[in-house]
């Protein structure tokens, strides 16, 4: 490859051992339990329980294998990987909501992990109501949300709005109101998982420019997604996973390159 | 350098992990916005509001009274004071342990997407039923002050301790349901025909010393049956209630709370994974 010179800067442990880490995972597995026995009965329950068989019995399955990632403080990594590749598993590994099967996870900062857009919003709250709840969710207290809350709803344009209740709202500005929130927490380190295709053309666009200047001011950015065009606008590096094991971690217009031809042959008719 | 951010490490096992208590006491603002919002929710469109809460017990309360004094005579003076000193207490306890059965399946977004202690949602909804019990409450001690002893009887210090005894027990009883609600649906089918056994099985409509003698100590395994007992002393009878009673269960309580809350962890870690 032509371009390989420039490329090392993101490989793994090689020159980026500069840089002091704001994420670090090393050999991290993630062996799932399919819980069938969730539709069987109490009597099943009480003869494991006898038998001593443990209660998580069904298939088990690896969604992530001895996987090792260092993200430098203020990279920007995409993760990319077709669906069940293990992507959000990982994001959600670092975030803390899993832990995994082995291996040790390491992080340095405060970290916001936004995997859901809007998880724990109510409809029947109304949108300011709604603004102090998400921002608790994600780990921001109320004094400083007061500080920040005219920002939010100026990033959200919802002026006038925030006494409605969120049923009201359209999918749109219910998405525009999460979104802004999470964007003006301003943590060390942020992790989205499949959340940029929020709102309208504009919305999208204020997002990005957003999300680059938190990245310029230092902000550490994992993200998962396949709009292709956002993460190489955003992203330096990328990091591709298959079915668990990383296939590739490097400069993000050749990960991307290697991704496509790989999407390309799986399904020729696509795209 | 790194010294300035918070380190987290996560490893499979328990070893490098934070205790529980200090992981709860980060999310206190997650804890108290989901308080707020638990009322918030119930109160905010209804007119009549906190009336409601209050009124549909007081309607049990008098259907109670009204067979207890008239059909079955229960030989107790100043029966409906009796009857209020305990049912609310019960129907308190009642609702929380059924909000246990869904709590989790009805946050599961919430479970699934954020690093939260999830004990904050249990935690979430003792504290707002708590609140609502608390403006029950002072209408009860107003009703019982006026109608009842004709003054303020000193036991009525004793209150708030009660009250810590109550939530301990209700905690250590609502973590484990909610827990097994997760794994089993069958809980929140099982948990009504339970509480409908226990309601006979406690001193709610009659006092514990007309249990038989031979059958007290089976009767007392039932913490309930302390709890009622507590409150039946404090506020109807207005005496200072037995140091037996009292410090049994103070140690009771704590001993199910802590038990309740080691079963809950046992499990917690998964239900990210399964909710």
């Amino acid at each position: 490859m032509p371009s390989s010179a420039a490329t090392p800067t993101f490989s793994l442990r090689s020159s980026d051992r500069g840089l002091e880490a704001a994420v670090e995972l090393r050999g991290v597995s993630k062996r799932f339990y399919y819980y069938d026995h969730r539709t069987s009965s109490l009597r099943e329950w009480f003869i494991r329980r006898i038998l001593r068989h443990p209660l998580s019995v069904g298939r088990a399955e690896f969604t992530l294998r001895s996987f090792d990632l260092r993200v430098g403080r203020g990279q920007a990594v995409a993760l990319i990987g077709s669906n069940g590749s293990g992507k959000s598993t990982a994001l959600r590994l670092i975030a803390g909501i899993y832990r995994p099967s082995s291996g040790t996870i390491w992080t340095y900062g405060r970290l916001t992990a936004v995997i859901e857009l809007g998880a724990g919003f109510h409809p029947e709250l109304t949108g300011a109501d709604n603004v102090a709840l998400y921002a608790a969710v994600l780990g921001l207290g109320r004094r400083e949300l007061m500080a920040r809350y005219d920002e939010v709803v100026d990033f959200a344009q919802l002026e006038g709005f925030m006494d409605t209740p969120l049923k009201y709202y359209s999918s749109g500005m219910e998405a525009r109101l999460a979104f802004s929130v999470a964007v003006c927490l301003q943590p060390d380190i942020l992790l989205l998982d499949e959340v940029l295709a929020v709102g309208d053309q504009a919305f999208r666009n204020r997002c990005l420019a957003r999300l680059r200047s938190y990245h310029e001011r230092g902000g550490t950015l994992i993200l998962v997604s396949h709009e292709v065009e956002a993460l190489r606008e955003l992203c330096t590096r990328a990091v591709w996973l298959e079915k668990g094991v990383m296939q590739m971690d490097g400069d993000v217009d050749e990960v991307l390159a290697a991704y496509q031809v790989h999407d390309g042959n799986r399904s020729p008719g696509a795209q | 350098m790194s010294a300035t951010y918070p380190v987290l490490r996560i490893t499979a096992s328990d070893a490098a992990r934070p205790s529980r208590l200090a992981h709860v006491w980060r999310s206190r603002e997650l804890l108290r916005e989901l308080i707020i919002r638990n009322l918030k929710v119930k109160y905010q469109r209804s007119l009549l509001g906190f009336v409601w809460t209050f009124l549909n017990p007081l309607m049990t309360v008098g259907i109670l009274v009204l067979v207890f004094s008239h059909v079955v005579r229960i030989p107790l003076s100043d029966y409906w004071a009796f009857v209020l000193s305990g049912y609310f207490v019960w129907n308190c306890i009642l609702q929380t342990l059924n909000t246990g059965t869904y709590i989790f399946a009805e946050h599961s977004r919430l479970t699934r997407s954020v690093a939260f202690p999830s004990e904050i949602l249990v935690f979430g909804a003792v504290g707002s039923r708590l609140l609502e019990f608390l403006a029950e409450m002072t209408l009860i001690l107003i009703l019982l002050i006026a109608f009842h002893h004709a003054a303020v009887p000193a036991s009525f210090a004793l209150f708030p301790l009660t009250l810590i005894i109550q939530v301990l027990l209700v905690i250590g009883m609502a973590l484990p349901i909610a827990t097994l609600s997760v794994f089993y649906y069958d809980v929140q089918h099982a948990l009504p025909i339970a509480l409908t056994t226990l309601f006979y099985l406690s001193p709610v409509f009659y006092p514990a010393q007309m249990v038989p003698e031979a059958a007290r100590p089976f009767y007392f395994l039932n913490p309930l049956a302390g709890l009622l007992t507590l409150y039946h002393e404090i506020l109807y009878a207005g005496r200072m209630p037995s140091l037996t009673l009292l410090f049994g269960m103070m140690t009771a309580s704590l001993l199910v709370y802590l038990i309740g809350y080691a079963i809950f962890s046992r499990y917690a870690d998964v239900f990210p994974e399964i909710v």
